[in-house]
């Protein structure tokens, strides 16, 4: 078949399209020239078409044979550019021992493999009907599942609903029990506030006393220069600053004035001569500093709301014994008092298995949405790690969740995407897994990974790479991807296509 | 850019010194006594005089040198007589010492002296005040200097320590934030004015980003010359950045004349441009006399001496060849170094640069070289390979040669201090490093963290670093790895102004009785020549490791006179905005005009992305534009052609080919620009130096005499205003990718889509092309030229053709084929000029004649006796006439000839 005489360049299948006995007309109809001007070195054809055999026209097809091997057609710039690009070195003619001819090696080679490559489908095919069995099964599992947990979501909300009116009834007759030991606990307050006014007021009084030398009802700034005290700053004397502080523009005070504003100056610096008392400035600093850290810890607290909701309960509890170890009730109120947290606790109980029932529905909804391929053949897989080690790294891929890498050196985690969706081309969805919205890389993208499955008769990764900055790659096998027909069908299409 | 991090003038000791002076009349004055002419040289002393009471007393004598040197240019050179130690010259930048003229004293009368060269340029030497005036060949002056009485020679002076100089402002030392420079030899500054009568415009002393034409500084910050790593350098700044070439030159109408101020210390230049219309009008009318033409500058350097030359022109061309007989030329490169570059911060290993290398032959985009920057090393130890990464080099490098194809590498001055690394211990052991001001070695913070710097001006280091890159040396390298040397201003990370601190001492061969402060050079006498001793040591180092047989390519970010001689340079670290497209063509001109023809900058842009229009934009531009090489920030998303949608990618790799259709064009002007001396890549008033519209536009240039190209520079237009010169010449110019025919006539609009770019061929002229595409230039040795004709209004047109091996040095012994190509209506001929030959295989594909309003009727091929009849066809809507494969062999003489 190959005999058939045809330019050179020219496939078998266009061989009918150059005839020697008749001018030469251009694919494209535009120019008809001499048939001696075809493969002449010179572009007579805006196609190409009169070139196929030269370098002539930038956009021609140069066909090699390549018998033994996969014919090929390559660009006809590669033709007699030195570099042997057909195995059969056609495409080198000008110099003839350029190229030798490789392509019963190549062959026998790509034969080989195909042939490899044939027998590991097959072989992993019968593992991939495996998977689809058990995806199916673990799918009709999870199914069942859910029917179950709506089921025992139902029960489980009439439960809390019984607790939950048990519980107001028990509270309020506690809170009627109550009432009257708050009230008296108010009364106890106000007597305490009271006191402490008075004593206060002795205080001052005294204080007033032994300053105002002259007992003249009247403290006046020679009176208080003598005092140590009032030399705040420690220089040795009182001078007219510290006259201000404390008298501000009076020359003197009495002693309603003395005990209702002079003191509270008076009082601290008082103290701390005696060393009672660190001067409130600092303290109120350090409070300072503390609050925007408080602020930040309420921050963080908010994000996880229902823990927080539980540790509020909690907290409340405490108080509540800390009364109630100060205080006694009557049995009455003790025995009510502990049937409401008795309530309260099998209120809490209830509500808790409701939030778990609704968490489990959640995981599994989100799990049968999962796409697990075409035939379900990855379900069992999903939550499977698998790990890579190269020199500087291990990688981890959590299969239908996240991909993450840490250093060998130590260091945390860096997440390299979350499970996002299938990206393949066209026929080829499922060969490829993309993990998005990683950790964001500096000045640059959120990190993300895309992960080549090809088959293989164990789940396993083989390579992960950066090809891109922030963009990592990961080599997978799986015998999920052994998919025997569809691999026949492509390598027929392959065949095809290498004919044209 | 943190402007923080670097000087103004105020903060520079010197330039703050400095600046304010301008005293009404110079204290200088020439001795009349003293002059003695012999040979092309006039030597003098010059005193300084104070003219306290009335009594004269002469401060300071120094020694006045005006040499004549050949090709009409003049050189003052202005000394202390007896410095306490020698002041600095800069060793780098001459090509050699500069040809001597003959300089005849033609009078001496009224305390005026004039002298004459062989070319009749005058210079009248005024004795009190000093001043300089060069006439041009009618008598009128061109370049005056000391004119505005700045000339300055600040006097060494012995430092007591006793506090006396302490008055002067920062003679003892200077700080800059927390930056301390110890100034051994406390001030010594130099300084001079010149004046440029009857010029427009100045331009020159690259490098800066606002623009070709220099701006009036006197309201703002004077020019600046330091080399500096500038990390995201702005636009429109006259702040110092990678390199400082102290050449400028003044134009008008009149004439094109310029100055060279040979000085490798921090400069700052002030300009004054009368014409200009913000300068004060009073100004004007005082200096000028009400002549609105008149430029006047103003050099100050840090250290050094008085050592200016005076380009007398008087063309544009003129000036440019004086400048590069002074400095040297940049040598014919290596062909493929005209092709095009694919880098990247970084290829990140060797199957990275595999998949790069076969993505271009996929996507079918010819391909040269194939870079790696500062990831490939062990833990950026220069010399050597990442031992995973990069595991086997030779082999990498063996995949890319296969296709014709190079590989670069970066190597860079900074030497990482490790215990164990062989370039570090020996340097250590041997005294090679650069010392701080203690005499100890430098340590500096850069890329590889704690870092030294080897100290070129010793002749070991010079040698050893040369000898690093011995094939046997640097293994996984051979004749095809290429080097880039950056970050040689030197960038040192934690130094002031990220450079090198100015009281750190370089080697000064030992001399009888030369001790102290004269036994070293400090860092600021040598700083801008750094990086071309850099670069020399990287090239003698190339050389010798192939015995002298290869070409070497080398790329260098820091710039100064005489880089040319051994480097291509760019433009450093730009951004991926349209501002820094149009700035790639400015500072391209400028940096041309200054010697540096091997000029690009990063297509795309360094620092981030560019989207799909301004890369194409970029690709269409630098195809155009001397050295074009795409390469990107580490931190940036990829950007090879391919990974934009599939017609960015078709527009990109239609520009690419454009490159390689063009690229003997490109080598032909390289080899002519080693013959002429001329750019490769001119201002437009290089041609047309009398259309004054020309003096400002930085936008469009000229490719040797032949092409114009504007490149769109701007987002989402459809069309631009081009200027065509040549009106009063009847030049005509054709649309490269239609043949439309324009005539000449100033600005027009040309309509573009995203993928035209305007290119224009001077009718006159013929231009070869190899129009088959190969996967790099390599393998397109062979392939046939066409010859694409415009013919001027004579019907005449002319070109040339340079052919050699593309890689050794055996053109020079006349192993290459130089032709003249000339285009008659009766008749094409093709001349091999030389006496020589080169037996290239190419052959003559085609013949594209445009603007032929009446075509031949029949044509024949003659060579080697031999004729040959050949098919032609006419294309009506464009008159060009298309001859059909003459097959003519390239490596003789051949001609065509037409009947009507």
């Amino acid at each position: 078949l190959s005999d058939v005489p045809r330019p050179r360049g020219v496939s078998l299948s266009k061989a009918s399209l150059y005839s020697p006995s008749k001018d030469f007309t251009c694919f494209d109809g535009t120019n008809t020239i001499p048939f001696s001007y075809v493969n002449d070195d010179y572009c007579d054809c805006f196609d190409g078409s009169d070139e196929p055999g030269t370098s002539a026209c930038l956009n021609s097809v140069f066909h090699c044979t390549n018998a033994g091997h996969r014919p090929q057609n390559i660009p006809s710039s590669r033709v007699n550019d030195g570099i042997c690009d057909c195995c059969d070195g056609t495409d080198e003619y000008a110099a003839p021992n350029t190229c030798s001819n490789t392509c019963d090696e190549l062959g026998r080679e790509a034969r080989a493999q195909a042939q490899q490559l044939a027998e590991l489908h097959k072989a992993g095919n019968s593992l991939r009907l495996e998977l689809i069995e058990k995806g199916n099964i673990k799918r009709s599992e999870m199914g069942e599942q859910l029917s179950q947990l709506e089921k025992d979501k139902i029960e489980a909300l009439k439960i809390k609903e019984e607790k939950e009116a048990l519980k107001s009834d028990i509270e309020a007759k506690e809170n009627e029990a109550l009432k009257v030991y708050r009230e008296a606990e108010e009364k106890e307050k106000e007597r305490k506030a009271e006191l402490e006014k008075e004593e206060l007021l002795k205080e001052a009084t005294e204080q007033f006393n032994k300053y105002d030398s002259d007992n003249d009802g009247l403290l006046s700034v020679n009176e208080i220069r003598v005092v140590n005290v009032f030399d705040k700053n420690k220089d040795g004397e009182v001078d007219q600053e510290e006259i201000q502080y404390f008298f501000g523009d009076s020359e003197n005070v009495d002693k309603d004035t003395f005990v209702s504003s002079v003191w509270s100056l008076l009082k601290p610096l008082l103290m701390m001569e005696e060393g009672m008392f660190r001067p409130e400035q600092d303290d109120q600093e350090e409070h300072d500093e503390e609050l925007p850290h408080e602020e930040e810890q309420h921050e963080q607290d908010q994000e996880g709301e229902e823990e927080t909701e539980d540790n509020e309960q909690h907290d409340l509890n405490i108080d509540d014994q800390i009364n109630d170890q100060a205080k006694t009730y009557d049995d009455e109120t003790k025995r009510l008092m502990d049937e409401a947290s008795e309530a309260r606790r099998l209120y809490n109980d209830a509500e808790r298995a409701v939030r778990e029932i609704e968490s489990n529905i959640r995981t599994i909804q989100q799990n049968l949405e999962k796409d697990y391929g075409l035939n379900q053949e990855y379900a069992t897989m999903d939550g499977e790690c698998l790990e890579h080690e190269d020199k500087e790294y291990v990688y981890r891929l959590c299969l239908f969740d996240r991909v993450t890498q840490k250093s060998r050196n130590g260091g945390g985690e860096v997440g390299l995407g979350n499970w996002g969706e299938w990206g393949g081309d066209g026929d080829n969805k499922y060969s490829i897994m993309k993990y998005t919205n990683g950790v964001t890389c500096w000045n640059g993208p959120a990190r993300m990974t895309t992960v080549h499955i090809t088959c293989g008769l164990e789940t396993k990764l083989t390579s992960v790479t950066e090809p891109y900055r922030c963009e990592y790659k990961i080599d997978l096998t799986s015998p999920a991807a052994c998919d025997d027909s569809h691999f026949i069908q492509q390598q027929q299409k392959k065949e095809s296509h290498d004919e044209l | 850019v943190d402007r923080n991090n670097f000087k103004t003038c105020d903060q520079s000791g010197f330039c703050k010194r400095l600046r304010p002076l301008k005293p009404e009349k110079s204290q200088y004055t020439l001795n009349l006594d003293s002059v003695f002419v012999h040979g092309n040289v006039l030597s003098a002393e010059v005193i300084t005089v104070n003219n306290n009471g009335e009594k004269k007393n002469v401060e300071w004598h120094y020694a006045l040198r005006l040499s004549a040197l050949v090709d009409g240019t003049f050189r003052v050179e202005i000394d202390e007589a007896e410095p306490l130690y020698p002041r600095y010259r800069s060793m780098v930048a001459l090509d050699g010492e500069p040809k001597g003229d003959i300089l005849k004293l033609i009078s001496n009368e009224n305390g005026k002296l004039t002298l004459k060269n062989s070319q009749g340029h005058k210079v009248i030497i005024t004795a009190e005040p000093l001043k300089f005036e060069f006439l041009d060949k009618n008598g009128e002056p061109a370049v005056v200097l000391n004119d505005n009485a700045q000339l300055f020679v600040e006097p060494l002076k012995v430092r007591n320590g006793d506090g006396e100089e302490t008055d002067i402002e920062g003679s003892l030392a200077e700080n800059f934030k927390s930056h301390h420079d110890s100034k051994p030899r406390g001030n010594e500054a130099v300084s001079i004015d010149v004046a440029f009568p009857d010029a427009d415009q100045a331009y020159g002393i690259p490098e800066h980003t606002d623009g070709f034409h220099l701006k009036t500084t006197t309201s703002g910050e004077p020019y600046r010359l330091y080399n500096l790593d500038v990390f995201e350098y702005e636009l429109d700044s006259r702040m110092a950045i990678y390199g400082s070439i102290p050449v400028m030159y003044a134009h008008g109408p009149k004439r094109s004349v310029g100055v060279f101020w040979h000085n490798s210390a921090e400069t700052w230049i002030d300009v004054v441009n009368y014409g200009e219309g913000n300068v004060v009008s009073s100004l004007v009318n005082l200096v000028t006399g009400g002549q609105k033409r008149r430029v006047d500058a103003r050099f100050m350097s840090e250290s050094g001496v008085v050592d200016i030359f005076v380009l007398m022109g008087d063309a544009p061309s003129d000036v440019y060849r004086q400048y590069s007989t002074l400095t040297g030329v940049t040598p014919l490169p290596p062909k493929f170094s005209l092709a095009y570059h694919q880098s990247r911060w970084n290829y990140v290993d060797e199957a990275d640069v595999r998949s790069v290398d076969e993505g271009f032959d996929s996507h079918d985009i010819p391909l040269d070289v194939i870079w790696l920057d500062i990831e490939y090393t062990d833990n950026r130890k220069y010399f050597t390979w990442h031992p995973i990464k990069f595991a086997h080099p030779a082999e990498m490098v063996g995949n890319l040669t296969a296709k014709g194809r190079k590989m670069v590498v970066i190597i860079d001055p900074h030497i990482k201090r490790e215990a164990g690394y062989f370039f570090h211990e020996d340097c250590t052991e041997q005294g090679l490093y650069i010392k701080n001001k203690d005499g100890n070695d430098y340590e500096g913070w850069c890329w590889p963290g704690s870092s030294s710097y080897p100290d070129f001006h010793n002749p070991a280091a010079f040698k050893y670093f040369a000898e690093r890159y011995r094939f046997e040396n640097f293994p996984g390298t051979n004749k095809d790895v290429h080097i880039w040397n950056d970050m040689n201003e030197p960038s040192v990370f934690n130094g002031p102004e990220i450079t090198m601190p100015k009281d750190n001492r370089h080697y000064k061969p030992s001399q009888d009785g030369q001790d102290g402060l004269a036994s070293f050079w400090e860092h600021r006498h040598i700083h801008n020549e750094y990086g071309v001793w850099h670069i020399m040591a990287t090239h003698q180092g190339m050389l010798d490791r192939s015995n002298g047989q290869y070409r070497p390519f080398i790329l260098s970010r820091a710039v100064y006179s005489g880089t040319q001689r051994y480097a291509a340079v760019w433009t450093g670290d730009n951004m991926a905005e349209w501002g820094f497209l149009l700035a790639s063509i400015s500072m391209c001109l400028s940096l041309a005009s200054a010697g540096v023809s091997f000029c690009g900058s990063d297509v795309g842009g360094f620092f981030k992305y560019p989207e799909a229009e301004l890369m194409t934009r970029w690709y269409q531009a630098a195809a155009f534009q001397p050295f074009m090489r795409a390469h990107s920030h580490i931190e940036t998303k990829r950007r090879e052609p391919w990974l934009y949608d599939a017609t960015t990618t078709s527009r990109l790799r239609d520009a690419v080919r454009r490159r390689y259709a063009l690229l003997d064009l490109w080598y032909t002007l390289f080899y002519e620009h080693t013959l002429d001396r001329v750019p490769v890549m001119r201002p437009l008033l290089t041609h047309y130096p009398k259309e004054e519209q020309t003096y400002t536009i930085d936008d469009t240039y000229l490719l040797g005499d032949k092409l114009l190209i504007r490149p769109v520079v701007e987002p989402g237009v459809s069309s631009v205003k081009v200027y065509l010169p040549g009106r009063d010449s009847h030049t005509v110019w054709y649309d490269v990718d239609s043949f439309q025919r324009h005539e000449a006539n100033g600005y027009f609009t040309q309509e573009v889509t995203i993928s035209k770019i305007p290119v224009y061929q001077r009718g006159g002229s013929i231009i070869p092309r190899k129009e088959r595409v190969r996967r790099s230039s390599a393998l397109m040795e062979d392939d046939p030229y066409t010859l694409v004709v415009t013919l001027d209004i004579n019907n005449t047109a002319t070109g040339t053709l340079y052919i050699d091996d593309g890689e050794t040095y055996d053109f020079k012994s006349n192993k290459f084929i130089y032709a003249k190509i000339t285009y008659e209506q009766t008749a094409m001929k093709y001349i091999i000029t030389n006496s020589g030959n080169y037996p290239t295989r190419s052959w003559l594909e085609r013949i594209v004649i445009a603007g032929i309003k009446s075509p031949p009727k029949s044509a024949k091929l003659i060579q080697d006796g031999k004729s040959t009849a050949l098919q032609m066809t006419i294309h009506r809507g464009n008159d060009v006439l298309v001859v059909r494969k003459p097959a003519a062999l390239m490596a003789k003489a051949w001609e065509i000839q037409f009947s009507y």
